[in-house]
């Protein structure tokens, strides 16, 4: 468990909006007036509907995407761009199809400058850890969709970062590998607790990873409401599904969407 | 400025360098006009020549050939390359004849046609036929096969006859791949009737610029190639247009 | 079925061959024109080809233009289109000269090209050279410009620049169609070469088919004409073979290309 100390913000978004330009030439406001802490350590969900701009705010957390305006903070430094100590997890995986799976996790050490042998030792370890052991000379084209996400959740993380982005990775996976790899998440999370910013439009699925969930509006994008899951840790599936807790996190956040709807309001 | 304009005179200035360029070599003489003859006055000689009856009837000769050429390639392809994706046998006949086929530099079976054709258009028109065929054929093969099962199954579950599907369904569904087929083989045609008429003819542009060379008057070598060049870009655009039209339901491809 | 074993082997395109010139055979002994010779005739007259001298230096001489003006292209144009690809301003500054380029033919440029640089092999190198950059141009961008954007995302996450996203990612990712692009560059290389000696008429390939023709020897027109289709089949072959190898890890892709000019 990690001493509390001072309550480091390890990730501040500061009244962050978004506007695009769409195709028909009109500007579309996807993101307004966000503003969020997101402290160390903690696993924090964004959830919404499609098109509410939660991966928007996750792009511009890890440098992809420029805020129209606002900015964001990770340990007090603005953020300007890409890099390591902010690694993506994508729903499409984005791994690289020329290299093995081996090849795609020791990218990121390589890069750093790690020694190949080392690298190699660290990475095989790793692969073995999300439950891939034995694929390591495996191309993408023949890993299933679960297998190539399990390898993107490796691929980050050899690099160390300190935060992990992810964005609705479970989101392209039938609901067997989705939970199943829910819960992988988890245990590997576990085991050193990095401050996790979670994008997904499942209620289920965020209440049951995380200590904290962001519920966001429909376009353009507000923060509704941020709801703190007070459920133990570590979760198993089979304890929470039947904890009347868990279940009431689920039905009063469902509620919530509903209710917003039903007014004919922005959610 | 839309970014569309902005594009647009992105991209006029390369054009305007290669015609500076050109116009500089010109006036400082570092190229003499018999070689090179300055842009102002090939342009005239173009205008001129557009109003020339002669130089009329050589485009008319050299679209006729392109047009009937490609038409009669599209004709075939398209029914050829649908015949090959919708019939398994058919398809094992057609593979292998046109894997060899293709590679083909076509242009070598010209003097065959010459001999067996004659001097004429026939014997262009096949050559044309021949080059532009085989990128319509291929592409209409792969739109054709690759149109979405589900389509097919809600046609024939609606009451619609598998030779109906066909035209309402598996041919509209390959349009896109059928049509992008056909901007490469008239771009294909152009360039092949163009080479047809350089090496024998006795009309048409390519038979203009080789008159023109045999007789060492640069301009009217550049006249006949701005010309293909500018059918080409025209013809492209056009199809271009027809292609938007006829997809505008479709999602951006 | 039996007829989707036979076109599932690798005999198959062999079948065809021997096919068309079966068919080649009774259309030429139907047709009794003296200026449609039969295969069997043509095929015979190949070792009077291949076994002149002065013809084989010719056909010798015409691949090494054609080699040197491929390679060359390639050298050039991959980069451009890969760059083309990943930028909207290089790609809007380039597309208008070269669309205005393409539907000339390469070939054409021929008598120009001889009246500045001489008859030698410059000129004929250098039309082999601008008739394969369009075709590499074309597909490096098309593969540079569907490289997925979130696999440019986890290079930059991972600390790559720019510069290295393009080589390291971009190029990689790009290559199945790069190589679609050199293949139909490599034909079009065969073509431009052929059609510029028919032009030229100075020596190769192109000419002593002309000249055969000039003469009367209908049956060296023949031969030459297989010899030629023989040289785009082979080369075709050998590429996409090369292909494969150097892809292997990418999805099957449609294995022709759409276009040879």
């Amino acid at each position: 468990m990690r001493a509390p100390a001072q309550a480091t913000a390890m990730i501040e978004i500061d009244h962050v909006s978004q506007t695009f330009q769409t195709s028909a030439r009109q500007d579309h406001l996807a993101l307004s007036d966000i503003s969020l802490t997101v402290e160390d350590g903690a696993f924090v969900s964004i959830l919404g509907p499609s098109g509410c701009g939660k991966s928007t705010l996750l792009y511009i957390v890890g440098g992809f995407v420029s805020p129209t305006q606002g900015a964001a903070r990770m340990k007090g430094k603005a953020i300007t761009g890409p890099g390591p100590d902010r690694g993506p997890v994508f729903q499409e995986f984005a791994l690289f199809p020329w290299k093995t799976v081996l090849g795609n996790v020791m990218y990121g050490p390589r890069q750093q400058g790690v020694k190949a042998a080392e690298a190699e030792a660290q990475c095989r370890a790793l692969i073995e850890m999300v439950g891939l052991k034995g694929f390591e000379d495996f191309y993408p084209k023949e890993l299933s969709g679960g297998m190539k996400q399990r390898v993107a959740l490796a691929r980050t993380l050899a690099y160390h970062p300190e935060v992990l982005l992810m964005d609705e990775p479970f989101g392209a996976l039938d609901a067997h590998t989705r939970t199943r790899l829910q819960n992988d998440l988890l245990n590997i999370w576990e085991r050193d607790r990095k401050t996790v910013l979670f994008v997904t439009h499942s209620v289920e699925e965020a209440v049951f990873l995380s200590d904290k969930v962001v519920m966001m509006t429909r376009s353009p994008g507000r923060i509704r409401e941020i709801i703190d899951i007070d459920l133990p840790r570590p979760r198993r599936r089979s304890e929470l599904l039947l904890d009347p807790r868990y279940q009431k996190y689920v039905v009063d956040i469902e509620r919530m969407f509903d209710d917003g709807g039903a007014q004919g309001g922005t959610l | 400025m839309t970014s569309r304009a902005q594009d647009l005179l992105l991209g006029l200035v390369p054009l305007a360098l290669v015609i500076a360029l050109w116009q500089a070599l010109v006036s400082f003489g570092y190229a003499p006009a018999t070689l090179l003859p300055p842009p102002g006055m090939v342009f005239r000689r173009l205008a001129q020549q557009l109003t020339t009856l002669t130089f009329e009837q050589d485009i008319a000769a050299t679209l006729f050939r392109l047009f009937a050429g490609f038409l009669i390639a599209v004709v075939l392809g398209v029914t050829i390359g649908i015949a090959a994706a919708a019939s398994p046998l058919i398809n094992s006949a057609v593979r292998p004849v046109v894997r060899v086929l293709a590679p083909l530099p076509k242009v070598a079976l010209y003097p065959a046609l010459l001999l067996l054709l004659g001097f004429g258009h026939e014997s262009k028109i096949t050559l044309v036929t021949a080059d532009a065929l085989f990128p319509i054929l291929l592409s209409t093969y792969y739109g054709a096969s690759t149109v979405e099962q589900k389509l097919v199954w809600s046609a024939l579950a609606a009451g619609t006859s598998p030779r109906e599907v066909l035209f309402k369904v598996v041919l509209p569904a390959a349009a896109p791949s059928i049509l992008t087929g056909c901007r490469i083989g008239l771009v294909i045609s152009c360039i092949v009737v163009f080479l047809a008429e350089m090496i024998t003819s006795t009309d048409g542009l390519g038979h203009v610029l080789v008159t023109a060379a045999r007789t060492f008057q640069a301009v009217d070598m550049f006249v006949p190639l701005i010309t293909i060049s500018l059918l080409g870009l025209i013809l492209n655009a056009a199809l271009g247009a027809l292609r938007s039209y006829l997809l505008r339901g479709f999602p951006e491809v | 079925m039996r007829s989707r074993f036979i076109s599932g082997t690798r005999a198959a395109p062999w079948l065809a061959c021997l096919g068309l010139l079966v068919i080649w055979q009774i259309a030429a002994l139907a047709l009794k024109n003296d200026s449609f010779p039969t295969a069997l005739a043509a095929i015979r007259a190949i070792p009077l080809i291949l076994g002149d001298k002065e013809a084989l230096i010719n056909i010798l001489a015409s691949q090494r233009r054609m080699t040197i003006g491929f390679v060359v292209a390639i050298i050039v144009s991959i980069p451009l289109g890969l760059m083309m690809g990943r930028s909207r301003a290089v790609a809007s500054f380039f597309n208008p000269l070269l669309m205005v380029i393409y539907p000339v033919p390469k070939a054409a440029l021929m008598p120009i090209i001889m009246l500045w640089l001489g008859v030698g092999d410059l000129s004929k190198t250098l039309v082999i050279f601008l008739g394969v950059s369009l075709p590499v141009i074309y597909h490096s961008f098309e593969g540079a410009k569907s490289v997925e954007e979130k696999m440019l995302w986890s290079g930059a996450a991972m600390g790559l620049s720019a510069a290295e996203r393009m080589v390291r990612i971009v190029l990689p990712a790009a290559l199945p169609e790069i190589l679609t692009g050199c293949r139909t560059g490599l034909v079009l290389a065969l073509i431009t070469m052929v059609t510029s000696e028919m032009i030229a008429r100075q020596s190769g390939a192109g000419n002593i088919l002309f000249n055969a023709l000039d003469m009367g020897e209908y049956d060296l027109v023949f031969a030459m004409i297989i010899i030629i289709g023989a040289m785009g089949i082979c080369l075709d072959a050998m590429f996409e073979t090369l292909r494969r190898r150097l892809v292997r890890w990418s999805e099957p892709q449609f294995d022709m290309p759409l276009s040879f000019s």
